[in-house]
This record gives C-alpha cells, sequence and structure tokens, in this order.
C-alpha cells in the first residue's frame, strides 16, 4: 500500500494495449474523422514520430505507417476526409502528411515550436490553424507559404481547440482568446481565465439541445478544470472543479497534479479527464457528477481522445516531466490504452 | 483590477500566509490552526508558548508550529497576530502585495472550512453532505490541520461574478446562449465579505487574497530575461513559479511557471534536428543555453534566436517553394480513395518498434560546458524539482519536499456525490 515507487501496476485498469506504441511520451492522440470507414489512431510523440493504427473492431491495433520531423511532435490534426494528417513539431513547422502517398511536405512555419494544429473545415474554406510559442495564431490554406491570416496572441499557445465555428486557444499568463470561424476567422473576444495557474489543455463542448459550440473546458497544472460558458445564461453556469489530486499521503501533503488532456463524447456531451496523476476520470458537467475514476497507473497519462463515435477511449501513457527531467526513466515503456467507453459515460440519468 | 485598492493593509498569518479582513480573525485563526495543542486541544497564544505548554504539561517538544508553511514553522518566534512578525518578511509580504503578485493566487483550497459550508448547492441539489471537519470522501477524518481541499466539483463563486467582456457591436457568435449574466455579487458570508467582494474580478494580474506563496520571488530577475531577442514573459509575468499556496498541498509541476512541453522542450535530447538546408539555425543559441542561471533562458531554449528564426524562414519558404510545385492537385486528390490504399502502399510495419530508435546519449546533469558544435547540450539544472538556491533564483531550497513519487496501490479519488 506505502510502497512508492513502481507499486502501481502498467494497465490496473485491464484495457487493451496498443501494439508497437511509441518509443518516448506521446503527445498527441487522435482518432481518424467520421469521413472513413475504418477507425486509425494517430499519436505523435516526442521520438519525432508520429504513427497510425488501424483499430479493428474486435479492438486489435495493427500499425500501419510511420511518419517523423526534424523535431519532437507537439500536436497531430486529422484532415476532414481522412486523406492526410497534419504534424505540428518543436522544429517550428507543420507538416501535411499525405497518407495515400505517404508523403510529407511542410504547409506552415512559425518563429518557434507549433504547440498546435487543427483542420478547419466551413462550409466557404478549408484552412489550418497552427499556434505557437512564438505568439501568434496562423490560418494556412496548405498551398501557399504565407498564412492567409496571422493573428497576435498575448503569451505563448499552450492549448488550443477547434470545433467550428468556434475556436480558442489558452496561452502562458493565463490568457484565454476566443475565435469566431464564420465567414472567415476572426477574434471574438478574450475571456478572463477562471482558474489561477497555468493552462495546460482545453476543449470545446457543444450545446446538448443545438448542437453548437457553447463554451468550453479548461484544465490547468493546479488539478481543476474550469467550465465555461461563451454567454452563461445564468452566471453559476460557469464553476470549476478540482481533479487528479490523490488523496493526501502519509507526509500530510496533498500531492496536485496536472491536468494533461480533457476530451469531451461525441455522443454523450460528458467529458474525460487524464491527468499526471497517472489516471483518467469520467465527468458530467451538467449533473456535476464523476461518472468514473480509473486505477491509478504507474505513469502519467499525458492524453486521450474519444474515437468519433464515442465507443473507444484512448489514453497514452508515459513520463511528462511534471517531476522534472531527474525523474525521465528512458527504461519505463510507454504505453497507449483502448478502452470502450460508451457506457461509462452516459450522463447521469436524474 | 477593481480589487486592488484594499488589499496592501489586511492583516495575514505569518505562518501560512493567509489573509484576514480583521486581526481579531487572524487571532483566532492563528490560535485555531498554529497555537493548538495536538494533544489536549488547548488552545495557547504564541508558537513559544505551545512549545511551553507541551513540553510542562505533556512532557513531549514541539519543533515546528503546526501547520506552517515549511520556512514559516519557527516555533522560537513570538508573534501575536501581526505583532512580532519579522521586518524582513513584512517587507517581503508587503512586496508580493503590491509587485505583480500574479500566479501566486491562491486556488480556493485552503479557504476555512467554514466558507465552503456556506457556499449554498453545490453539487446541484443536494447541498447537505458537507459537514465540516469530515471529508465527503471514503478517506476518513482529515489529519488535524489539514485543510479539507478535497471537496470535488468546487464551485467557484468568484468568477461567477467575473464581469463579461461583451465588446460593443459585436454579435453573439454562439447563439445556443446568447443572454448576458446577471451579475449577483453578494457575499456568501458575511464575515468574509472582503473576500469575495474583492475577489469578483479575477483580473490577468490581480493579486492573491489569499496572499502569496512561501517561496520568495524577487522581481529582480525579471528584467534581464533575453538575449538573442528570445521571446521573453512579460514584465508581469516577472519570475513566474508555480507554488501552491495551500500549506498542506503541493503542485506536482516544476517551479517555473513554463509549460512541462516547453520545459522538455529545452533539454538536449530534445533539441530540432538542425535541417539540412538551414544548418545556421541551430549553433548560435547554444551558449546561451548553457548557462546555468536560469532565469534568461526561462522560456526559449527551444525558441531559437530570433535572428536565427528569421533566416530559417527564409530557407523554409524557398524549402515550401519548391515542393509546392510537385504538390499540384493536392486538394483535388480524392481523400477516401486513396485512404483505401494506404495500407497496402504503406505497408505493415515490424512489430518490434515501427522504426528503430535512434539511440541518444543520456547526458548527465553535471557537464560543464560543451562546445556548441555538439547537438548534445546539458540538461539544465534548474529543473530540479528539489530547488537549490541559484542566482537568480531566489528560493528557500528545499521548500518542497518531494514526497512519493506515485502514491500507489488502488487510490480513489473522493466522490462528491
Amino acid at each position: 500500500m506505502f510502497n512508492q515507487l513502481g507499486g502501481a501496476p502498467s494497465n490496473p485498469n485491464k484495457d487493451l494495449e496498443v501494439t508497437s506504441p511509441p518509443d518516448d511520451t506521446v503527445s498527441a492522440l487522435e482518432f481518424s474523422p467520421p469521413s472513413l470507414p475504418q477507425t486509425f489512431l494517430v499519436s505523435g510523440s516526442w521520438d519525432c514520430r508520429v504513427r497510425c493504427w488501424e483499430v479493428e473492431a474486435s479492438g486489435k491495433t495493427v500499425p500501419k505507417a510511420v511518419q517523423s520531423m526534424d523535431g519532437p511532435i507537439l500536436d497531430v490534426a486529422w484532415h476532414d476526409d481522412g486523406s492526410k494528417i497534419f504534424m505540428a513539431s518543436t522544429d517550428k513547422s507543420v507538416k501535411c502528411w499525405d497518407l495515400a502517398s505517404n508523403q510529407a511536405i511542410q504547409v506552415a512555419a512559425h518563429e518557434a515550436p507549433v504547440k498546435t494544429c487543427h483542420w478547419i473545415k466551413a462550409p466557404n474554406y478549408t484552412c489550418l490553424m497552427t499556434a505557437s510559442w512564438d505568439k501568434t495564431l496562423k490560418f494556412w490554406d496548405t498551398r501557399s507559404a504565407v498564412p492567409i491570416m496571422n493573428m497576435n496572441l498575448s503569451e505563448r499557445c499552450y492549448c488550443a481547440d477547434v470545433d467550428y465555428p468556434m475556436a480558442v486557444v489558452g496561452t502562458a499568463d493565463r490568457g484565454i482568446c476566443l475565435y469566431t470561424l464564420e465567414g472567415k476567422p476572426g477574434e471574438f473576444k478574450r475571456v478572463e481565465s477562471p482558474l489561477k495557474h497555468q493552462h495546460r489543455c482545453i476543449a470545446i463542448f457543444r450545446d446538448k439541445k443545438t448542437k453548437q459550440p457553447t463554451g468550453f473546458a479548461l484544465g490547468s497544472v493546479e488539478g481543476r478544470v474550469a467550465i465555461q460558458y461563451v454567454n452563461p445564461t445564468n452566471p453559476k453556469d460557469n464553476f470549476t472543479f478540482k481533479c487528479h489530486r490523490p488523496p493526501a499521503n502519509t507526509t500530510g501533503y496533498q500531492d496536485i497534479y496536472a491536468v494533461n488532456d480533457i476530451a469531451f463524447h461525441p455522443a454523450h456531451g460528458t467529458l474525460a479527464t487524464v491527468g499526471s496523476d497517472g489516471s483518467f476520470s469520467f465527468w458530467d458537467k451538467d449533473a456535476r457528477t464523476r461518472l468514473k475514476s480509473s486505477e491509478m497507473l504507474d505513469q502519467p497519462l499525458t492524453k486521450c481522445a474519444f474515437n468519433h463515435n464515442g465507443q473507444i477511449f484512448a489514453y497514452a501513457v508515459g513520463y511528462d516531466w511534471s517531476k522534472g527531467h531527474e525523474h525521465f526513466n528512458p527504461a519505463k515503456k510507454n504505453y497507449i490504452y483502448l478502452r470502450a467507453c460508451y457506457e461509462d459515460l452516459k450522463p447521469r440519468s436524474t | 483590477m477593481g480589487r486592488k485598492k484594499k488589499k496592501a493593509s489586511k492583516p495575514w498569518c505569518w505562518y501560512c500566509n493567509r489573509e484576514f479582513d480583521d486581526e481579531k480573525i487572524l487571532i483566532q485563526h492563528q490560535k485555531a490552526k498554529h497555537f493548538k495543542c495536538h494533544i489536549c486541544h488547548k488552545k495557547l497564544y504564541t508558537g513559544p508558548g505551545l512549545s511551553i505548554h507541551c513540553m510542562q504539561v505533556h512532557k513531549e517538544a514541539i519543533d515546528k508550529v503546526p501547520n506552517s508553511l515549511p520556512n514559516r514553522s519557527n516555533i522560537e518566534i513570538e508573534i501575536y497576530g501581526m505583532e512580532g512578525i519579522p521586518p524582513e518578511d513584512m517587507k517581503e509580504h508587503e512586496k508580493q502585495k503590491s509587485g505583480g503578485g500574479k500566479g501566486d493566487e491562491d486556488s480556493d483550497d485552503d479557504e476555512p472550512a467554514a466558507k465552503k459550508k456556506a457556499t449554498p448547492a453545490l453539487l446541484g441539489p443536494g447541498p447537505s453532505q458537507v459537514t465540516q471537519g469530515i471529508l465527503p470522501t471514503p478517506m476518513g477524518p482529515v489529519p488535524p490541520g489539514m485543510y479539507p481541499g478535497h471537496m470535488q466539483m468546487q464551485m467557484m463563486p468568484p468568477f461567477m461574478q467575473a464581469p463579461r467582456m461583451m465588446m460593443p457591436g459585436m454579435r453573439p457568435l454562439f447563439p445556443a446562449a446568447s443572454m448576458p449574466p446577471t451579475s449577483t455579487s453578494k457575499p456568501t458570508f458575511p464575515a468574509y465579505s472582503m473576500y469575495s467582494g474583492s475577489n469578483t474580478t479575477t483580473t490577468y494580474y490581480s493579486n492573491a487574497t489569499i496572499s502569496a506563496p512561501p517561496t520568495t520571488t524577487t522581481p529582480s530577475s525579471s528584467s534581464e530575461h533575453k538575449e538573442n531577442g528570445e521571446v521573453k514573459p512579460p514584465a508581469a509575468n516577472a519570475c513566474p513559479l508555480v507554488t501552491a499556496t495551500g500549506a498542506g498541498s503541493k503542485i506536482i509541476h516544476p517551479p517555473e511557471d513554463v509549460s512541462l512541453e516547453e520545459i522538455r522542450a529545452r533539454s538536449a535530447k530534445y533539441r530540432a534536428k538542425p535541417k539540412a538546408d538551414a544548418p545556421a539555425a541551430q549553433p548560435q543559441p547554444a551558449p546561451a543555453m548553457i548557462t546555468p542561471s536560469t532565469s534568461q533562458a526561462e522560456v526559449a531554449a527551444h525558441m531559437n534566436a530570433a535572428v536565427a528564426a528569421a533566416r530559417q524562414q527564409q530557407a523554409a519558404a524557398a524549402l515550401r517553394r519548391g515542393v509546392l510545385n510537385s504538390m499540384g492537385g493536392m486538394g483535388s486528390m480524392g481523400g477516401m480513395g486513396s485512404m483505401g490504399a494506404m495500407g497496402g502502399m504503406v505497408g505493415m510495419l515490424p512489430p518490434q518498434g515501427m522504426v528503430p530508435r535512434v539511440p541518444v546519449p543520456h547526458v548527465p546533469v553535471s557537464v560543464p560546458q560543451m562546445p556548441p558544435v555538439v547537438p548534445m547540450l546539458p540538461v539544465m539544472p534548474q529543473f530540479n524539482l528539489v530547488r537549490q538556491l541559484q542566482p537568480g533564483m531566489l528560493l528557500p531550497g528545499g521548500m518542497m519536499p518531494m514526497g512519493a513519487m506515485f502514491p500507489s496501490g488502488m487510490v480513489m479519488q473522493p466522490r462528491y456525490r
């Protein structure tokens, strides 16, 4: 029980292990869009590689392809037709990987590592949105060396999400900026942060009835998630909750871990969080309850994703640097696990 | 913005850095939290008083003031309310208050239990579960003095009242809910009205209600970030640190308030490989990177010098121009059809590791200096969690005892319902 090191097993939740996992920590995890009949899972990792697996109905994963860049990968995004994958790297570029030809070509550039990339599909245009530590947000049509739009951020980008017609970027110094993508991308408003610590992850959620994006969930390094509506009907709609804080240990200190990623279930509108503490949790933000919390793994969880119909929950296990470089153990294997999650994420019926 | 008025003169507790509206309440707090005998629960008046009491009555020596911050646990110092606070700590506190204490803001973790209790209906319909002193969790009772900071899904009342920043003439983007909020700002708990009142606007640079953390951040090192035109944190960000102000908790994160990815990307192992067509980009950041004086290197190891960036961008542009020619009809390429071919085209990969791993030698932390040609750079020492005192980084060493790496076993998080 109090065995501090290596006590937790690597797969205590009995989930399906993805074969041939990345050699270093996973920094991005995305399932293929609904336009593809099969399900593919793509990961970007600190070993500078982007890997693609096909996930069969049985849960079996088949490695399909791999692509590499000159620096560690910080984000990946699918093209809406599923034919291409965008890869953002610390090498300050974003490449477009055409899966059919297995060619990767540069489609975006920044003056600093590119933290996020998102494919935007609007009725009247498509483009790639990239945000970087160079404090800019850029929009690219992928065929031109110059961005079609270039916007300044208040700080370095730490996280971003896109759900047409909304985009949101979280930055260092606790900045949040909302963008409207209707017609063309434009800044909508800057929002005061509901959180008091460094932003780490952000995810847009939709209104239950209209199915339109209506707010976002923001996670910080202080084990806390804020649910924030763009235009709350009632100020009480916005709230924050704590997570990824295991009970105090024998030293009397409570350890507070970063929320590493947030994902909303595409069908239920409930959400999953993964944390540096090595656990994931499912939440119902409307009932303000936790639906499930996982067993503790022996390494942090860095990323998570739902597939497009919400049947599969994928999460990545690997060291996230939260205890500094000296706690990095290269001998420890990285994992990606898959879990059938549809039932677990059903909202609480009250 | 609106909340800066009153903060200068608020009484605060030397032991835990908490602020109070009233010195009387502060004294009550100190008696209850810091001067209470853990054996007979008698409330004493000062630290030495407690120590003498325990020694004489219970024959027990107390070496630390209960529930105090690690560097404020001295039981010898006689402090009563605001009296007896060492002048340097007083000054330090003032500085924290006036200088951008941003990022130091406390979470509501260590709000008094009473206040939490008073926050209405946090968890939907059932506001009842919280019994003071007992956590609504399966964890059993709180060790004495632990702040009951475990409530999940705790509402943060202050934020609800944050003013909207609707720009005039802007139409609502997301029609789902376009009603502007009605602002209701009534303090939930009168005794703490200044609290919540001052909390209502959480500005970016606003200061903490509960004051700064024990870690001393001095603005001095802020001005000198910056060499080779790298992106520097803004002034308000002076020496941002990630610290939990709650005396009973610590945030598992490197001390710098910089994202884990940025910190990681700085380390030698993860530097981007020099590009074939932009070889100039690599060498020059090296010297800057090795300097052990932490704060300059701050943000930007990865963000190569702006100089280099400019050059590199040219190169990149050239590269792309070349590439674009060959890319002609990309837009028209059929997605679905080509995807089907993917499996065949790319082929199955060997099961053991899809790609051979590039061996990376492990660089010892203490490597003093390396010639810039070597692509591996020593890992900078300031990532040490157990901080060492370093120039430009005024931190009480070993502030946060590193506890368990991973609390093992099955750790259930508390349920709040």
